[in-house]
């Protein structure tokens, strides 16, 4: 509907009449077919011939040369300005440029193709043309490749089992005969070295070598060694046989169109304008553009080439300078084409082929068709500024008068643009350009402002600058995730920076050390109004990665908070009264709360005092008529938890003052700090306002907050100097005291010959101040710092770490030549005593620098590894959204889930923990809070029962109704739980002898439902609130679900630090973590690092069991348990004795004994030994005797003797080793098993198969299915993140797995990973996977193939600049002509 | 300013339940089909009509509230109808920007729009703007805030 103007130009009146051009409306790319071009249609395509390879005439570089490379047919010329295209007269700017050709003496392969070429070589025989295949299996196989529900995949697949029967045909025999002709083919294969093609006969027997071979033989002069130069393909030959090829065969070999034409015979020359020549030097010499240069080598060889086929002396000759043109013509295509002869001066910058163009990250596909470079952007340092509200940013004026906006005049507004028109483009706020239907675009640097301003009329567009509340999009790289890009309100302000609140900062992580950002101006009214709607920063507050809130307040603001939530701080009336100011700059309207206490001064003058706790009661509910009630409770992290004989937990009345409180909008407990204030929490009271009420709720106490810390800690002042990390004498002596405890314990350790290691607990120290520090406030809060960070600066820096170990020996036997040979010492090891206050010394510093720099390279290396794996996971799930009947689908429309998630639940709304939708205690906080039960009466727990049923039954909760069996059956549990806590009351409540008087009974209900009681309105309240929510988090059709999950999976990534290994449970076995492994889970790689397996026992309690089953597991090698392997040398016979060690095997708890040893050595492969070799002496004796010729005896017995040590005699040969865990709380065990096999390790005796897991995921795929495999990919996944403090939506994974496991391969499901492999595999479109990786070979093999595009997925249509089909661009829009009046005028004919 | 914004979904604080009960979108959805039947569609969406007709008889499946991508789509639509002089459906009350004028008319419902949901088979149902429930949380967030 909008692209209807696009193309009709405003043209000034020429013709009297103009010719009618019909209106087809606007176009679109529906599809995009590749092919190869024949000879004829080069021809036809170019409209000239280019023989000549020169470019200018002379040296003036003025005129062109005729049928050389830059003649003025194939485009016009940038310079001189009057040139003109002579095909279609058009000047540079309008001409597109137009094609020309050149012949080729004699035909070269085209390399692209070459792969192919070999291919179709490889299936026909090269005498009659015709397939390899007999007869019957040809027809078969043509029969399914021509079945018309194939899709390319499968095509693919039939198409290698052609090559594949073909070739083995060859290798097997070396030779094939043509079923049909009877000639004998050699194999095919492409020539190493060179661009060609070798079909190596020279192992065939027939007639004809034989001859050539006699006939070469008598020319002793011929240089080249006979093989080879009977064994070239050469291209004309190569032609002729494919021109020979039937159709039919064609069809078998998977090929779209003749085979010819992947032989060049005359290659296409490209128009002008895409490799322009660049006159410089005013004028003298001119830079070519690489591909003419190609262009200029190849028709120099082809000339050569003609040349020498004239002179028909040499014939030597002419195959040279045909193999030149062969290998010119390849590097034109693709100059990093591997030829042995070094053509191109390898000194110099290499000259680019075609390939080159569109391969890479500035390739053609990368750089400039998946992302473009874009007008209207600004980008400067950002600046913090607490003033903005967290939807604007503050635009620098001198930005804004370069970014514009283009206005269209209407009577709201025209008198604002007349006015902007008169500014100009220099003067704030003014205009750049007017855009005038008839005039065309109108500059207004020019004197006629005020007339143009005077004659601006309705439907003019102004282009002008940038005002306050325009729609700007706001962005930081790296772009991780959809909030790293947001739409702000601009303010335009003076000064040079971008600036923006400072709750902000977390989605884009950005700081103020420099930092700078991009802004971009949407330049039409549906972009801003989708910005503003869809990328606003009050709609992205949470990020969909959990749910958590992501902008929230931060530093200064969470530590002025602390403050003035403190307990012993109060305000009289002035104080308050201005705090109340600093929120809202005195504008809004605000009623005081009443005073906490009055105060007495000593001439008993009262003095009303607020608590700073009330403040934040104003700054949630600043006035009566705000119906805002929020109710929250949680703890903060210097919430004490009850120890000691307390088991009762403190609540309200924690020392600490750590539990928040918040009821209807009045904070009743509790010092402010992260929990409550800051991101990535989910109870916070940003989440609940934005969960109970609305995001603008939300972002007002944000701006408030902001408003109201900035202007307090300004006066009040907070600062950090030297003397608050100036530790006490008793810290001191107690830092002093731990550190020489520890040195004397690792002394005794190093005694004992023990290389323990030792690691203070740092945060130990630091607990003992009793001083209220700076740094101290700032580490309670959560505002900045660790109490790592403290004590290191106060008391003590501690161990540092290098890879995970102390610090490694750098010298011999030492970590630094400060030290003795082999000191273990905590000092020698990297233990660092000082504090940053005490200051370090030299060894200790060397040790720091170690420590930071593997941090330093860690991130370095880091970042390159996760962004390809975003990179990867991006493409791998761009294209997945929900569609409107609730399925996940890719965009051909294949399903990958039924409902999204299970549940259809959008994550970046989930409250609960673990990805639940609801917090079910907080709503019935609320529930109660906001229905205060009055009057009414409580409800008996069975009447609690009956009204959740009835609820439960209704049409919302059914299945059919669109909620989850789970969320009905916890909401029913929970319920169920709370009636059974009014029963236990009331059961408390009710006296020993059971004898109560009705009245007395009417009490003890009263008190028992104040305590756990409900009334039926509550209830009614939270079973409907609970309910109606669930339905509103169902997400929504037409959300691109699949980038979603990739940047939630990929962002995270980021943030893994160091921790690459853990332990699984017991010490020394390791497990993979971190990015490596979540590359092995996304890779689907066959090998992984740790597999492990975690095996259930059938008798989980019972030590010695599981020992006896690990024994049975574990690999026992015969040279483990072998007393001695000898070498016995007699007269007559030579053998090798093995004695077993009796009691090696006892202590091991393993059956073992002669017999069993012969049976495991006979099942060794390598070992070829048969039952009559092996001779059993007794119980524990053997006797090897291999067969061999006498002359190889002695070496033979050498080897076997290396050999049969490592004969596994017991266990499962794959596992390393097995591993008694026994589990934290109860005396259960399991075993985890490190190597692969999990099925042997699942057949055991004694293990419970079902419950037996590992963490490879092909192998449990292969074991057990591919569900299994998608479990397990959640699981690990899930798993790997939570060891990093991660956590991420369950649906995410799930998603994820769904993409990795939904592919069916050859009928049975398919692990495939994120990786080009498995990409390929998942979809169709060529576009999509030439933007990914190995740009040219799916561009190439697509045009062999025949391959069509339909421009459906994400990737293709930013290619082609089409709308996706996600989103806003998946619904049509219909405009509805208005009948209103006509209806009217019926119904009161009918009346 | 923002005030004004939370009143209006505040929720009450004796009786009544904080969320909109889904009585009142059920209403509000009776209305928009009667409204959309006394509507004799014109001639050049007659055909249409008839086409609609057929799918009609099969019910509509998708659900009755709009989601934030139609939402976005239909106002930037309209917003640059305004945008372009388009003749404007309700009342202004001193509204000058397209957009704000573009909500004002999606809150009276009053833009004269069908929305096409296509499904991945191939069908696709249509829907008026003033049938589909617009959802409270997302009043006036336009405004400032």
């Amino acid at each position: 509907m909008m692209n209807r103007n696009r193309g009709q130009k405003d043209i000034p009146l020429v013709f009297t009449k103009q010719p009618y051009v019909e209106d087809v409306g606007p176009q679109r790319i529906k599809s995009i077919k590749f092919s190869m071009l024949s000879d004829a249609d080069i021809l036809k395509m170019g409209e000239v011939q280019v023989s000549r390879s020169q470019c200018y005439v002379s040296q003036d570089k003025q005129s062109p040369t005729p049928n050389g490379l830059l003649d003025p047919h194939m485009g016009a010329p940038k310079r001189p300005k009057s040139a003109k295209c002579e095909t279609c007269h058009g000047e540079f700017e309008v001409c597109p440029g137009h094609f020309g050709y050149s012949k080729l003496v004699l035909p070269v392969y085209n390399v692209g193709y070459l792969s192919h070429i070999v291919d179709i070589l490889k299936c026909i025989c090269k005498f009659c043309s015709r397939i390899l295949l007999l007869e019957e299996e040809r027809v078969d196989l043509l029969k399914k490749m021509r079945n018309p529900k194939l899709d390319h995949l499968k095509k693919n697949e039939i198409f290698k089992r052609v090559v594949k029967r073909c070739t083995a045909m060859a290798s097997s025999r070396k030779a094939v005969t043509c079923s049909r002709c009877g000639y004998i083919n050699g194999i095919v294969k492409r020539a190493v070295g060179t661009v060609g093609v070798i079909h190596d006969r020279s192992k065939v027997q027939d007639t004809t070598s034989e001859e050539l071979r006699d006939a070469i033989s008598h020319m002793n002069e011929s240089k080249k060694t006979p093989a080879i130069l009977s064994s070239f393909l050469n291209p004309d030959k190569a032609l002729k046989l494919f021109k020979k090829m039937l159709d039919e065969d064609c069809d078998l070999l998977y090929l779209a169109d003749r085979p010819e034409k992947l032989i060049m015979s005359s290659i296409l020359v490209p128009p002008l304008p895409i490799r322009p020549s660049v006159i410089v030097d005013g004028g003298t010499t001119s830079n070519e553009n690489d591909i003419t240069l190609r262009l200029a080598e190849i028709i120099r060889a082809n000339a050569t080439l003609n040349q020498a086929l004239t002179e028909t002396s040499v014939n030597n000759k002419s195959q040279d300078a045909w193999e030149h043109l062969q290998i010119m013509d390849a590097l034109y295509i693709n100059s990093e084409v591997r030829v042995s002869q070094q053509l191109s001066m390898r000194n110099a910058k290499p000259i680019s082929g075609l390939v080159q163009r569109l391969k890479g990250k500035q390739g053609r596909f990368r750089g400039n068709l998946s992302g473009k470079r874009v007008e209207y952007t600004g980008r400067t340092v950002i600046s913090p500024d607490p003033n903005l509200k967290i939807t604007e940013v503050a635009v620098p004026i001198l930005m804004a008068c370069i970014l514009t906006y283009p206005e269209r005049v209407s009577h709201h507004n025209i008198e604002r643009l007349r006015e902007a028109v008169r500014n100009g483009p220099s003067k704030y706020p003014g205009a750049k350009h007017i855009k005038k239907a008839t005039h065309g675009t109108l500059m207004l640097h020019t004197n006629a402002r005020k007339r143009l301003a005077d004659e601006l009329k309705f439907g003019d567009i102004v282009e002008r600058h940038l005002i306050d509340g325009d729609v700007v999009l706001f962005n930081r790289q790296p772009s991780l995730h959809r909030m790293s890009i947001m739409s702000h309100r601009a303010r335009i302000m003076p000064w040079r920076t971008l600036r923006f609140n400072e709750s902000v900062c977390n989605p884009y992580n950005a700081d103020f050390d420099g930092d700078e950002m991009n802004l971009h101006v949407p330049q039409t009214e549906e972009a801003r109004t989708e910005a503003l709607l869809l990328m606003g920063v009050q709609n992205n507050l949470c990020t969909p990665k959990n749910g958590e809130i992501l902008v929230a307040s931060t530093q200064d603001f969470l530590t002025s908070s602390f403050l003035i939530t403190r307990k012993d701080t109060f305000y009289d009336r002035a104080s308050f009264a201005l705090m109340c100011c600093y929120m809202g700059d005195a504008m809004d309207p605000i009623d005081l709360p009443t005073p906490a206490f009055i105060y007495y001064t000593i001439y008993f003058q009262p003095i009303e005092l607020w608590t700073g706790k009330q403040l934040f009661s104003v700054l949630l509910r600043p006035h009566a008529d705000m119906r805002v009630y929020l109710n929250l409770t949680l703890t903060e992290k210097s919430y004490t938890k009850p120890s000691g004989k307390r088991d009762k937990p403190y609540e309200t009345m924690c020392p600490n003052d750590g539990y928040v409180y918040i009821y209807n909008s009045e904070l009743l407990s509790g010092q402010l700090g992260k929990a409550t204030l800051g991101n990535g929490n989910k109870d916070g009271i940003y989440s609940v306002l934005l969960r109970d009420y609305n995001p603008n709720a939300a972002a007002a106490c944000m701006n408030r907050l902001a408003k109201l810390s900035a202007r307090w800690i300004g006066n009040h002042g907070f600062s950090i100097g030297i003397d608050d990390v100036q530790p006490g004498d008793d810290l001191n002596d107690n830092t002093s005291r731990i550190i020489s405890e520890g040195n004397r314990k690792c002394d005794n350790f190093i005694l004992d010959f023990n290389k323990g290691k030792l690691k203070l607990q740092p945060g130990c120290l630091y607990g003992k101040t009793t001083l209220e520090e700076q740094p101290l406030i700032m580490s309670q809060c959560g505002s900045k710092g660790s109490p790592i960070n403290i004590s290191q600066m106060i008391a003590c820096v501690g161990q540092q770490s290098v890879g995970g170990q102390r610090a490694p020996n750098g010298f011999i036997d030492r970590s630094l030549p400060h030290f003795q040979r082999m000191s273990k010492t905590p000092a020698a090891k990297g233990f660092v005593a000082n504090s940053f206050y005490s200051g370090l010394t030299a060894t200790e510093f060397f040790f720091h620098t170690m420590g930071g720099r593997e941090g330093l390279v860690d991130t370095a290396v880091k970042t390159a590894d996760t962004g390809y794996m975003s990179r990867r996971l991006i493409k791998g799930l761009e294209d997945l959204s929900v569609y409107y009947d609730n399925t996940v689908r890719d965009s051909s429309a294949c399903i990958v889930q039924f409902t999204y998630g299970g549940d259809g639940r959008d994550p970046s709304q989930m409250e609960g923990k673990a990805g639940f939708p609801l917090n079910f205690d907080r709503l019935l906080m609320k529930a109660k809070a906001t229905c205060p039960a009055g009057k009414h009466r409580g409800m008996s727990p069975s009447e609690i029962r009956e009204v959740v049923d009835e609820r439960l039954s209704m049409h919302d909760m059914t299945p059919e109704g669109g909620c989850s069996e789970d969320f009905g059956k916890k909401l029913k549990g929970f319920v169920e739980k709370y009636a059974m806590t009014l029963e236990s009351t009331r059961r408390a409540l009710r006296p020993h002898n059971g004898e109560i008087q009705a009245e007395e009974s009417t009490i003890l209900e009263d008190v028992a439902q104040s305590i756990s009681g409900i009334t039926s309105q509550q209830l009614q309240v939270f079973l409907n609130t609970c309910i109606s929510r669930y339905h509103q988090k169902k997400i929504e059709a037409g959300t691109n679900i699949g980038a979603i999950g990739a940047q939630s999976i990929g962002e995270p990534g980021t943030q893994m630090t160091l921790k690459t290994f853990h332990f699984a449970g017991v010490a020394s076995m390791n497990v993979t973590l971190g990015v490596p492994r979540i590359k092995e889970i996304l890779n689907a790689a066959k090998k992984i690092s740790t597999p492990v397996i975690t095996a259930k026992l059938n008798t989980n309690n019972n030590i010695s069991f599981a020992k006896m089953v690990k024994g049975q597991m574990e690999r026992t090698l015969l040279g483990q348990v072998a007393k001695s392997i000898k070498l016995v040398l007699g007269l007559r016979s030579a053998s090798i004795v093995i004695s077993l060690d009796k009691d090696t095997i006892q202590a091991l708890q393993i059956s073992i004994d002669a017999y069993t040893v012969k049976d495991s050595i006979l099942k060794t492969p390598k070992i070829k030994l048969k039952e009559q070799h092996i001779k059993v002496l007794d119980a524990r004796k053997l006797e090897v005797n291999p067969p061999s010729d006498r002359n190889k005896l002695y070496f033979d017995l050498h080897w076997l003797k290396n050999k049969l040590p490592t004969v596994v005699v017991k266990g499962i040969g794959t596992i390393e080793r097995a591993v008694i865990n026994k589990k934290k709380d109860r005396d259960k065990f399991n075993l985890l098993v490190e190597g692969t096999g999990i099925q042997a390790v699942m057949g055991m005796e004694g293990i419970n198969g079902h419950e037996t897991t590992t963490n490879h995921i092909l192998e449990l795929q292969s074991t057990l299915g591919i569900e299994a495999a998608r479990r397990s990919i959640i699981k690990e996944i899930q798993y790997t993140m939570e060891s990093h403090g991660m956590s991420i939506d369950i649906r995410h994974m799930m998603l994820l797995a769904d993409v990795m496991t939904y592919k069916l391969m050859l009928l049975i499901g398919e692990v495939l990973g994120i990786t080009r492999f498995g990409i390929q595999k998942m979809k169709e479109s060529v576009l999509m996977l030439a933007s990914f990786e190995k740009t040219t070979d799916h561009l190439f093999s697509a045009a062999v193939h025949g391959r069509v595009d339909k421009i459906e997925g994400v990737s293709e249509c930013i290619i082609m600049g089409i709308p996706m089909q996600a989103g806003t661009g998946m619904i049509g829009v219909k405009q509805r002509v208005p009948q209103v009046e006509m209806c009217k005028r019926s119904e009161v004919i009918i009346s | 300013m923002a005030d004004e914004e939370y009143e209006m979904d505040g929720g009450a604080y004796d009786d009544e339940p904080m969320e909109p009960e889904p009585e009142e979108g059920a209403e509000e959805d009776v209305e928009g089909e009667n409204k959309d039947e006394e509507l004799p569609d014109p001639l050049l969406a007659d055909t249409e009509e008839k086409e609609e007709q057929e799918q009609g008889e099969r019910p509509r499946k998708t659900s009755k509230y709009m989601t934030k991508y139609e939402r976005a789509r239909i106002l930037g639509t309209r917003a640059l109808q305004i945008s372009m002089n388009a003749p404007v459906m309700v009342e202004l009350e001193g509204e000058t920007d397209p957009l704000e004028i573009a909500m004002k008319e999606l809150r009276e419902k009053k833009i004269p729009f069908t929305i096409r949901r296509h499904l991945p088979d191939g069908s696709y149902e249509d829907w008026g703007v003033d049938e589909l429930i617009v959802e409270d949380s997302w009043k006036r967030q336009v405004g400032s805030v």
